[in-house]
């Protein structure tokens, strides 16, 4: 895209820039013996070919850029194409007078132009060479914008791979108990034992996978909370029951990868573990309008003095929300009547 | 020749861990279980009753954690503690604990372990650290939120937002709430030591109050200090207490 016509803005301050052009060569003229309105009929409309004519040079620009080490050998480029395209600006104002010479005011302008042809053709290389410093300085411009908005970008990226790498890291607790509860299943129960191995594998392997990725389907999401859950229900007994309260509609809906674990593990360490009698964990999701709503309750201990302020886990979902969605997301989390409730409302979005 | 039997309480809120725990003790007829207990209260509870002489315990337990039952019995029984991970526990362990088993342990670990304990128990009194010794250094990187106490068989934690004050009492201390006074054996010094100094402060020998809860200062006929709190409860204020006192003042942070 050429960097003049890209903006409105840019355009017509690079129009207004050809003006003074008009009055430079009116004035050349005129200092050669021009009348005032010879010069005018005849600059006007040769300006305003210019001013388009000389845009071609982004195209020049573009083939030759600065980056390139051989700059020096863009030296006969850019002279060639300087005094081409001078010479097509000048011919066509020779040839516009040779037109309008023969209106009678304007007799003889054909060959006054014809003797101001070398004039011409320097101011013309001067012309094209002052575009196309122009175009390369616009350029180098925008290109140091749109690296910037990319660092933005990349370092956005590398702040959420780095969250999701943090998510996918194993929670060394939970690992260590269900081995410990696998090694007590080998001789109580033997195929419960192996079912909990495959439980344990599917878990891994998922939550490897939705670290590497930035946004899964809820429903993928749900199938490593429910392998992970199994699990801790194997853990926890009948103290750990968990309420699904997904709305199907929601399913495949685009969320960030790895959102709802870490809150769900919360759930249960700082919420059922602490309970002797354990309590329900609930998962529910909802779309109202074009936004989506997840929550994840748990049921508290009472004795368990609240700590004010948000955990590393709930902090970091939310910083990953607040990556993507900015101030289009709301994370809210709190505890009232025994009950610790994570809400998250943030624009909806389906895979096309 | 009869042998000596032991008898042991297995402490674990997971089914499954006490299950494994109890497997492993089941081949050694030395070991009668007493009790099997899935949380800290029951725990104490059970120890309270049957004056164990080993006990299977786990840290990370709803109401109280292992370190809290722990310094709630006496007699102090020998303790192997099992956990999972945990760098605070294991900070204490490597220099206090009889032993202690990472889960998963395998069986050989485990009889290591068992006869170590056993050992502990013939040789008469466990010669450990006392247990609040034992949490202060396991427990060291966190901040102490509660105080746990025993009456009878009966537990009782209480929030250190409810504490009014404390007050020295011989070996014991009573803690002041609002609604009740409770009796902990400990001193007040070691007590003092486990509380941030920014919310608590020692105003005397006998006394220890939370700052918030100081109405104002009146100087008594004799020239001395009396604290007195937004309940309308009087204290006495000792000279260096009141420096202390000062010193805060000036600090800005009462």
């Amino acid at each position: 895209m050429n960097p003049i016509t890209s903006s409105r803005a840019r355009l017509g301050t690079y129009l207004l820039g050809w003006v003074p052009v008009v009055a430079l060569l009116t004035f050349v003229a005129m200092s050669q013996g021009w009348r005032l309105a010879e010069a005018l009929v005849l600059g006007v409309p040769m300006c305003a070919l210019g001013a388009f004519l000389f845009l071609t040079s982004w195209y020049l620009c573009r083939a030759l850029p600065l980056r390139s080490t051989r700059v020096g050998s863009h030296w006969t480029a850019w002279i060639l194409a300087a005094v081409i395209m001078a010479a097509l600006w000048s011919g066509a104002g020779v040839a516009l007078a040779w037109c309008l010479d023969r209106l009678s005011p304007l007799a003889g302008l054909y060959h006054r132009a014809l003797a101001a042809l070398p004039t011409l053709l320097g101011i013309g290389v001067v012309l094209y060479l002052a575009t196309l410093t122009l175009h390369y300085l616009l350029d180098a411009v925008d290109l140091g914008k749109l690296s910037e908005a990319r660092e933005a970008e990349f370092r956005i990226l590398a702040q959420d791979a780095e969250l999701r790498a943090l998510r996918a890291q194993l929670n060394p607790h939970f690992l260590f108990n269900s081995l410990n509860s696998i090694s007590a299943l080998t001789t109580i129960d033997p195929p419960k034992a192996r079912s909990m191995c495959i439980l344990l594998s599917d878990f891994l392997r998922g939550s490897l996978r939705l670290g590497e990725k930035r946004l899964v389907s809820l429903s993928e999401e749900a199938d490593l909370l429910k392998a992970y859950l199994s699990i801790e229900q194997i853990r926890f007994g009948s103290r750990l029951q968990v309420q699904w309260d997904l709305d199907p509609a929601t399913l495949s809906e685009e969320v960030p990868a790895l959102l709802l674990q870490p809150l769900v593990e919360n759930a249960i360490k700082h919420g059922i573990a602490g309970l002797t009698e354990g309590g329900v964990v609930r998962v529910a999701s909802r779309r109202e309008g074009n936004v989506l709503e997840l929550v994840v309750e748990n049921p508290v201990d009472a004795d368990t003095p609240v700590v004010p302020g948000l955990g590393l886990g709930q902090r970091q979902v939310r910083s990953r929300l607040q990556m993507r969605y900015g101030d289009r997301m709301r994370f809210e989390a709190g505890t009232a009547d025994g009950i610790h409730r994570v809400r998250m409302v943030f624009p909806s979005e389906v895979k096309p | 020749m009869i042998e000596k039997t032991y008898k042991a309480i297995v402490v674990d809120d997971e089914d499954l861990a006490r299950a494994i725990v109890v497997e492993h003790l089941g081949v050694h007829p030395e070991i009668r279980v007493v009790a099997s207990c899935a949380n800290g209260f029951e725990a104490v509870k059970a120890a309270t009753e049957h004056k164990p002489d080993l006990l299977f315990l786990d840290i990370q337990m709803p109401k109280l954690n292992g370190f809290e039952v722990l310094e709630l019995l006496d007699p102090q029984p020998t303790v192997v503690f099992i956990t999972a991970y945990d760098q605070h526990a294991l900070k204490a362990f490597e220099v206090h604990a009889v032993d202690y088993l990472l889960k998963p342990f395998d069986a050989e670990r485990f009889e290591e372990a068992l006869v170590r304990a056993k050992a502990r128990c013939d040789q008469g009194a466990p010669s450990g650290p006392q247990p609040a010794e034992l949490s202060d250094a396991a427990r060291s990187d966190w901040p102490l939120d509660r105080l746990v106490v025993k009456d009878g068989t009966k537990v009782t934690l209480i929030p250190l937002a409810k504490l009014d004050y404390v007050q020295a009492q011989d070996d014991y201390v009573l803690l002041k709430t609002p609604e009740k006074s409770h009796l902990k054996q400990q001193t007040i010094s070691s007590l003092e030591t486990r509380l941030d100094p920014n919310r608590f402060l020692r105003i005397h020998r006998s006394f220890i109050i939370q700052l918030d809860r100081l109405a104002r200062l009146e100087q008594t006929p004799s020239e001395s200090w009396v604290a007195v709190l937004h309940d309308g409860t009087r204290l006495p204020v000792s000279k260096s207490g009141y420096a202390r006192i000062k010193t805060l003042l000036e600090k800005g942070s009462v």
